[in-house]
């Protein structure tokens, strides 16, 4: 069953002689459970199609079709149905960890139940439940500040799994860790999408990383470098 | 969880340090407020204090606190001949510099009929009235009299038989009492030498006219002394159902005087001596709000535009406006909130030591909160305004 298709997705920055094309004509489809990476080098618009999907960036043109509902095709949804779509269906795992640093580790992963309306009892089994599988529920009442790269990083994943989302969109996730700290990050995330069946799309520029993937897409200028490449 | 609770927990060194300093602010605005009500009471208090049914004035003249207001003594005679009058009692009120207890102290008498006239002291906390014509009065304690302690004032010295504690004149300096005869005294009477002085320099001034030979000049000169029998007002007391404004009139038109109510009295006051220091400490205690509005709203900014980061993290989490708005809201709240308290306790255990009366209505303390945390809501909108347009992009990349 497909989660995420896009079609014809375009990014154009400025206007006239200054327009910068940052996505052309992308198409790609992924499926539920499947793991997805986004390849390419540096400014090759890998975070941009990642920003278009989750409408943080309005593309300029194509469609967007996630989990049976087309969210972008000529009008884009409301700011507020965005939002409520992302807390509901989207995690998201940035490159820098970006934890909130005046709650901790367990109130990181607090917050998006708190925002989808679970709280008491059941929010805080969900905590303990998701700190647990990451291994970090003994730093769980830390501060982010207090926490190493690794630890920051498991405790993002726990926030961006804490709501079951369909979709989760991770930016580089491995850049900030050491190659083993960066493995450990990625069999974590194929743990995720088998486990749960979630859909995850990981943007990144290490090839080495991406062993095990279902899919992968190689961005150029832009530009899908010809068709996908399955992996399994 | 709260969000905003849980920020200042971080950064609570900063925060209560900002609270202290915006509460100090509140403070002296909450200070201000009962020094603007204080001086209201006091410049008013000896007026309410003595509360005749009309106050008869030299013609055209605000007195006898706005400004002088000289009467003949037997003035008095002529007012309680006026229909309608059940009483009038002739007043004297001056302020004064003089020496008591070897320190220059600034006080008003105020002198009055003590043999059941109108204007003596209406409570007294120690000792009693005056009792005899002469030679005893009744002192504020703020003065510094003990209860006979003997104080001299002009030629004679006077006895303290009575304290009071809340007769205070218009500039909130000490009243004391004597009766009317001391009182005009004390403000009339000139000492031996002076008088010799007085006659000298008229004798010589005389002696110089070329048709008036010695003897003849020194018939001329006055008799030693001065007219003592002066007063500043009459004070009336009614029989019941008399109209105030149709005596008034009375007065008025017969006996060429002005009468006043001590309503229009109070308001003579307030419109006249207080009008500028009045307006003065409004406007202080505006700017003294506008500066605090500037220093929450300065805070807030800071505040926010520190974790302006995890407000687009929260975006991209998909965090509602609402929670973002109450984030600031409540951070700004709480600040203004926790300083008005701080500022409201301070001044709440401090305003006896001030030197002048400091009167605290819950009414004021009420409007002052009200407005704080208006203030607060709106110190708080700049920094709102940002943390709204907060794009969520902000949170990827390095």
């Amino acid at each position: 069953m497909e989660t995420l298709r896009i079609e014809g997705l375009t990014k154009t920055f400025g206007a006239g002689n200054l327009e910068v094309r940052a996505l052309r004509e992308i198409n790609l489809s992924v499926s539920r459970g499947e793991l997805a990476a986004l390849l390419g080098p540096s400014g090759s618009g890998k975070t941009t199609l990642l920003l278009c999907v989750s409408l943080i960036l309005e593309p300029t043109a194509g469609k967007i079709v996630f989990d049976g509902q087309t969210i972008f095709e000529k009008n884009r949804w409301s700011e507020v149905d965005i939002r409520r779509l992302r807390r509901e269906k989207v995690g998201f795992i940035f490159q820098a960890h970006n934890l909130i640093p005046f709650l901790t580790a367990r109130q990181n992963v607090l917050l998006p139940l708190n925002l989808v309306g679970i709280k008491g009892q059941k929010a805080e089994n969900r905590v303990r439940e998701l700190l647990e599988y990451m291994e970090i529920a003994h730093r769980a009442d830390n501060l982010p500040a207090l926490l190493s790269g690794g630890e920051q990083q498991r405790v993002a994943i726990a926030r961006a799994l804490a709501n079951t989302p369909k979709l989760i969109l991770a930016d580089e996730p491995t850049a900030a860790l050491d190659t083993a700290r960066g493995a450990k990050v990625m069999e974590l995330l194929k743990e995720v999408a088998r486990e749960n069946r979630t859909t995850v799309i990981v943007v990144t520029h290490d090839e080495r990383m991406i062993k095990g993937f279902d899919q992968v897409y190689r961005l150029k200028d832009g530009c899908l470098n010809g068709d996908r490449e399955r992996t399994v | 969880m709260d969000l905003a609770f849980q920020d200042l927990k971080l950064h609570k060194g900063r925060f209560i340090a900002t609270m202290v300093g915006v509460g100090l602010l509140f403070g002296i605005v909450l200070a201000m407020n009962g020094i603007y009500r204080g001086v209201i009471y006091e410049g008013t208090a000896l007026i309410k204090a003595t509360g005749p049914d009309l106050w008869v004035v030299q013609r055209y003249r605000g007195g006898p606190f706005n400004e002088q207001s000289t009467l003949p003594e037997f003035f008095h005679y002529s007012v309680k001949s006026i229909p309608g009058v059940e009483k009038a009692s002739p007043f004297i009120f001056y302020t004064v510099e003089r020496m008591v207890d070897g320190q220059s102290r600034h006080f008003s008498i105020v002198g009055y009929d003590v043999f059941g006239g109108l204007g003596g002291p209406k409570k007294i906390v120690a000792g009693r009235p005056i009792q005899q014509a002469h030679y005893e009065m009744v002192a504020n304690v703020k003065l510094g009299a003990r209860i006979d302690d003997r104080i001299a004032l002009g030629l004679h010295t006077y006895t303290v038989v009575g304290l009071t504690n809340d007769a205070v004149d218009p500039d909130g300096d000490p009243i004391v009492y004597l009766s009317l005869h001391d009182a005009q005294e004390v403000l009339y009477q000139q000492d031996n030498e002076e008088v010799r002085n007085q006659r000298e320099r008229l004798l010589r001034t005389l002696s110089a006219q070329n048709w008036l030979t010695p003897d003849k000049a020194q018939k001329l000169l006055d008799p030693p002394g001065a007219d003592t029998h002066i007063i500043n007002a009459v004070l009336v007391k009614l029989k019941p159902g008399i109209s105030r404004v149709q005596t008034a009139r009375m007065v008025e038109k017969w006996l060429y005087l002005n009468a006043y109510g001590t309503k229009d009295e109070v308001g003579l006051v307030l419109k006249g001596r207080l009008t500028s220091m009045t307006h003065q400490l409004l406007l202080f205690r505006m700017l003294l709000l506008l500066i605090s509005v500037v220093i929450i709203s300065l805070v807030i900014y800071t505040f926010t535009m520190e974790k302006i980061r995890s407000i687009a993290v929260m975006k991209l989490i998909g965090a509602p406006d609402r929670v973002i708005v109450r984030l600031v809201i409540e951070q700004s709240l709480l600040l203004t909130v926790g300083a008005f308290l701080l500022g409201f306790v301070l001044i709440s255990n401090t305003y006896s030591m001030f030197p002048r009366r400091i009167l605290l209505l819950p009414a004021d303390d009420a409007v002052t909160f009200a407005v704080a945390v208006a203030a607060g809501v709106l110190a708080s909108i700049l920094g709102l305004r940002h943390a709204l347009k907060t794009q969520p992009a902000m949170a990827l990349g390095g």
